[in-house]
């Protein structure tokens, strides 16, 4: 089993992660990788409040996920990994290697970014990150519910006049 | 000039009501750039009116901006952060640690709210509403029933969280482990399975009515429904399923 979805999603755990992935993977754990989140006990307290009772989280900070990447890969239960921002996952791919695929799930409207898809807002230097991730061989598409359509990345940085 | 409050729990019953009330409208303003960051500053807006300054004070513009940024929860539990942040804001939190509480409360909330009212409230009040009909009530008894019971169920949601907000400020992470937020989801779905297995069939009884004439053909949809949802798995939303079974029975009765 092992990890089902490596995700980006600026709101860490919510409804799309636990409900729109979490029921129809039948995820049992979710590994939460945030260095500001792994080192705040207030925070770890609400993200744990948000996951269902028969759901396990995991809080590492990046060098931690890393480290323990091969024990929640062998996780003989369902399991999802989420990032925050493409750089935490950037540094995650290129610390373990055996992620082939990312999923965009939500990085929202801040200053300076432009919209991509109404759930994908990037600044010229997040597309970038996002090309040296495609550029180590991950697949990177963006989905945000199981429902829609996986759009590859070249589409996804095309704009809005998809 | 609004004399200043200490603290978010203090604030006078009119403005708790203009809250609660502006809460009702807070989808009013979704986007998708800030979805429905707007909606929490325009429900704070009446306690902000209390910082020191008042209206015209640069604490009220500054929290007022502050609050009205990208935010994303589930609408019926989103009170809870307005009134956890109306409190903050009140009691003079640093600015830098109410953004953090804001960014890490969103998730939470939208993952607890998705779970008891998406995933089980709304499937079981529509199971309900069918149950009404298999049991021979109106359209309008079976339409009535499902606003009824709905409503009643997120308007003492949205009651409960500003009041427990305002009351627990920046603790309010304890609040989210209450027994009906945890436990409910699956107490819920275990009714809504007891209520569907009473509703469908009595439904699907009505439907027939007397004789075997329509019986083959009520199979047969029903064996089509369940390959139909085993091929589409996670395509398939609950809620939306609840609510098409439930807008069909109320057409059916209407046009039989």
């Amino acid at each position: 089993m092992g990890i089902h979805l490596y995700r980006i999603d600026d709101r860490l755990v919510h409804g799309q992660v636990v409900v729109g992935w979490g029921q129809p993977l039948n995820a049992r754990f979710l590994v939460l990788v945030d260095d500001l989140v792994a080192s705040s006990d207030w925070e770890k307290e609400l993200y744990r409040m948000a996951i269902p009772p028969e759901m396990e989280i995991y809080f590492a900070d990046v060098g931690g996920a890393i480290r323990d990447h091969a024990r929640y890969a062998a996780d003989p239960r369902p399991g999802l990994l989420i990032t925050g921002d493409i750089a935490s996952m950037y540094r995650l791919v290129k610390g373990v290697k055996a992620i082939g695929s990312v999923n965009l799930g939500g990085i929202h409207h801040r200053a300076g970014r432009t919209a991509k898809l109404r759930y994908i807002f990037l600044t010229p230097g997040e597309e970038g990150q996002l090309h040296d991730l495609e550029a180590a061989g991950v697949e990177v598409t963006a989905q945000d519910v199981p429902s829609a359509r996986a759009v590859p990345l070249a589409e996804v940085l095309e704009g809005e006049s998809q | 000039m609004t004399a200043p409050t200490s603290s978010g729990a203090d604030l006078p019953v009119r403005v708790k009501f203009a809250m609660y009330f502006r809460l009702l409208a807070m989808q009013g303003s979704w986007n998708y750039e800030t979805l429905n960051g707007t909606g929490i500053g325009f429900t704070m807006e009446p306690a902000l009116r209390y910082l020191p300054g008042g209206i015209d004070g640069p604490a009220y513009r500054a929290a007022l901006a502050r609050e009205s940024r990208y935010f994303n929860a589930h609408p019926y539990l989103a009170g809870i952060a307005v009134g956890a942040l109306v409190r903050a804001e009140l009691d003079g939190v640093e600015p830098a640690r109410i953004e953090r509480f804001r960014t890490a409360l969103a998730g939470p909330l939208g993952s607890v709210g998705d779970r008891l009212v998406w995933a089980s409230w709304l499937p079981f009040c529509s199971l309900v509403a069918i149950g009404v009909y298999g049991a021979g009530g109106s359209p309008m008894g079976v339409v009535g029933t499902f606003l009824l019971l709905y409503n009643a169920g997120h308007i003492l949601l949205r009651a409960w969280g500003l009041r427990i907000g305002l009351s627990r400020g920046l603790h309010v992470a304890s609040a989210l482990g209450n027994p009906v937020l945890r436990q409910g989801p699956q107490y819920i779905g275990c009714a809504a399975a007891l209520v569907a297995g009473v509703a469908l069939p009595l439904a699907l009884q009505r439907v027939a009515g007397p004789g075997l004439g329509l019986v083959g053909g009520i199979i047969g949809a029903a064996l089509i429904g369940i390959v139909l949802l085993a091929r589409l798995r996670e395509h398939a939303e609950g809620w939306r399923i609840a609510l098409g079974v439930l807008a069909i029975f109320v057409l059916y009765s209407v046009l039989t």
